[in-house]
């Protein structure tokens, strides 16, 4: 599956974009809605002024009116909130203000309709000034009466208002991300409330039961609640089948163990033929009885019937006596920290992996040659070295494999080890919550070593 | 000289076990008893105290466990319990119901034997045999395997007076599972823990005056136990 992004982030961008769309929407309208308005209004009271102008300019002009009265009549209009007069008489234009409003600022288009007789108005921007300008012609006499009123202060009430609805907008698509989050939070305990149930059963503790769950979520918690059930219920029963195997397979094993022990005791009696028959029957049982003590312990982490029984030890004593019992004195070297180290660690599974290794280094590579117990920051690693034939990369992670022989030996080499040694301490480092690992030796020289490394946390 | 061979009762209701058992530890030098039920042992033992009990825990009936503390109530004989799963709940359910000790099938006779010879040593210390001894308000007499309190006789099996006499011989020192195993089982460094720590605390609901608070048996996380007055 392609990588997604998480359920939170997508609810928050979803109520982020919600807010966005609101808030903006409400925003032009209210904008478009408060500018109309204002110009609409504006614009009213403006032509009513400008319509009784135009009036006082008709009433004051003929054609014997000379142009130094018409420039007084101009400068003399009541013109509120510098509206700029400009009058056409003639080809004559005069204007209040001639720098600031005069006959090129208006636009050609308003001039023709006006020509043509009729009253007109166009908004528009002179330099950086929005203007509204009407123009009423007359019709006794050639001339035009225009006025330009400014719509600056309209633009400035807009901006500040578009300024105050844009952090308004923003404001409420951040609130609208926070409500989000929160939201998605919400939404997501019940199944963080799932997940927790499922990495507590994952991790063994197969009681978990979802309780109280939402009600939304009522048939997922009911079937993970059937599902943790029914898991529970298998497991309980490969365990228990494991342990009737075990009772069923040790209990001829006991009797075929104490039958040939009378049978040893009597080994001088017997022709030869019988102690050759005896001797293959010993030494096969006694591989018989490794591997189904093997196989018993690995079906235990199969059924998930296996716990750690941790104790405290010194990591320098067990392994020097690991040694001992595995009938061997091989070099113990350690890294400072090593030194009355003490771990809590599971003492026979760990027994078991010193035990297998050693015993993996006497079948393959002629024994152990040394042993290093290395301290690291929040591990501890335990390399068991000989000086055999070395592991191949390519077997290197097969190697921990059940039954896997490899290229180190060959299918005729059977009665050393049961093909389960490795496997088992491959499933008793990882129960530790550690790794094992194979690899050359770090000399150079020709050998493998099997580094098993533990956490110290000792969980 | 007539010389009463050590007598061991064995608890088995598999016959071919049972009789296999018999054979093997008659060879060592042992004088078996058999029953195929706990009901049978009792009666047997009731009416001639055997030396060792070996009990198999999975019986028809009344289960080895059962029979186990039936035993304790009448006699401090030691017992091995045989157990056919690795199970941690069984091995120390029957330590708990008074076994001294366990083997898992299939084991070796010899081993077996190995295990009650340890079973069936004499309390004593690394300096020889112990007499009676007095330690705190406790007045051991270590041949009778009592203990008394003012006037109140306390019954210690055969193990757990060697423990206490194990520890009490250097009062005050921590002495690790793994030495307590050796000097008791016969153990080597990797025998079982469980055996000292069930142990450790049937000899405390014994001899303590408040078991969960021991005030002479005391723990030392992740050393040992010591005495201590």
């Amino acid at each position: 599956m392609a990588a997604r992004a998480s359920l939170r982030l997508r609810v928050s961008v979803a109520f982020g974009l919600g807010a966005l769309v609101l808030a903006a929407g409400l925003s032009l309208i209210t904008y478009e809605l408060t500018r109309d308005n204002l110009l609409t209004r504006r614009e009213d009271t403006s032509l009513a002024r400008v319509l009784f102008n135009a009036t006082q300019v008709s009433r004051l002009i003929d054609d014997e009116t000379t142009e130094e009265q018409l420039r007084e009549l101009v400068q003399n209009l009541y013109t509120p909130l510098g509206a700029r007069p400009v009058i056409r008489f003639g080809d004559l234009w005069l204007s209040a203000n001639p720098v600031e409003f005069s006959e090129p600022q208006i636009d050609p288009q308003l001039k023709r309709t006006v020509a043509r007789g009729q009253a007109a108005q166009m908004r528009y921007v002179v330099g950086e000034t929005p203007f509204a300008v009407i123009g009423i012609p007359y019709f006794d006499i050639d001339a035009a009466y225009y006025e330009a009123v400014p719509l600056d202060d309209i633009a400035t009430t807009l901006s500040s208002l578009l300024i105050a609805l844009l952090t308004g907008s923003a404001i409420t698509v951040l609130v609208g991300i926070g409500i989000g989050i929160w939201a998605a939070q919400r939404a997501v305990r019940p199944l963080a409330d799932i997940g927790e149930a499922a990495e507590a059963i994952a991790a063994g503790d197969l009681n978990t039961r979802l309780e109280g769950a939402d009600p939304d979520l009522e048939r997922l918690s009911h079937s993970f609640n059937q599902m943790a059930s029914a898991l529970q219920g298998r497991i309980e029963r490969d365990a228990r089948f494991a342990s009737n195997v075990s009772h069923e397979l040790r209990s001829p094993l006991m009797t075929l163990t104490a039958s040939l022990e009378v049978l040893r005791k009597r080994q001088g009696d017997l022709p030869v033929r019988s102690q050759t028959a005896l001797n293959l029957l010993s030494a096969d049982l006694e591989h018989f009885k490794q591997l189904v003590a093997d196989l018993l312990e690995i079906s235990r982490y199969d059924v998930g019937a296996a716990a750690l029984e941790t104790e405290d030890f010194e990591i320098m004593e067990f392994v020097q006596q690991a040694a001992r019992a595995a009938g061997h004195a091989p070099r113990l070297t350690r890294s400072p920290g090593a030194e009355s180290l003490i771990v809590r660690a599971d003492r026979r599974r760990l027994a078991q992996v010193m035990a297998n290794l050693l015993e993996n280094a006497d079948n393959h590579a002629g024994g152990p040659t040394q042993i290093h117990v290395e301290c690291l920051e929040s591990t501890v690693e335990i390399g068991v070295i000989d000086a055999g034939p070395g592991v191949a990369p390519e077997d290197r992670d097969v190697i921990f494999d059940r039954f896997a022989r490899g290229q180190r030996q060959g299918p005729s080499a059977r009665g050393s080890g049961t093909g389960l040694g490795l496997a088992l301490v491959a499933e008793h480092v990882r129960l530790h919550g550690g790794t094992v690992r194979v690899t050359e030796r770090g000399d150079g020289m020709q050998g493998a070593c099997f580094v098993v490394t533990l956490p110290l946390d000792g969980r | 000289m007539v010389a009463m061979a050590t007598r061991i009762l064995t608890v088995e209701d598999d016959e071919r076990i049972r009789t296999s058992l018999r054979l093997a530890l008659e060879d060592e030098g042992w004088e078996v008893e058999e029953s195929s039920n706990g009901e049978t042992a009792l009666n047997i033992f009731r009416r001639n105290p055997a030396d060792v009990v070996l009990i198999d825990i999975m019986l028809p009936g009344v289960d080895g466990f059962e029979v186990c503390r039936s035993l304790r109530r009448i006699s401090n004989v030691p017992i091995v319990m045989v157990t056919a799963r690795e199970d941690t709940h069984d091995i120390v359910a029957g330590l708990e119901a008074g076994a001294d000790d366990y083997l898992t099938k299939p084991f070796a006779p010899k081993e077996l034997s190995a295990r009650i010879r340890a079973l069936l040593r004499r309390a004593r210390t690394a300096e020889g045999p112990i007499t009676n001894f007095i330690f705190a308000d406790l007045e051991v007499f270590a041949e009778e395997g009592v203990v008394r309190r003012g006037n109140e006789d306390i019954n210690l099996t055969k193990t757990e007076l060697r423990l206490l006499v194990e520890l009490a011989s250097s009062p005050g020192r921590t002495l690790s599972r793994e030495l307590l195993l050796e000097r008791i089982w016969g153990y080597g460094y990797f025998g079982d823990s469980r055996l000292v720590d069930v142990h450790i605390r049937r000899l405390r609901t014994k001899i303590e005056t408040d078991p969960a608070n021991p005030r002479h048996v005391v723990t030392v996380r992740g050393e040992g136990y010591k005495l201590q007055p």
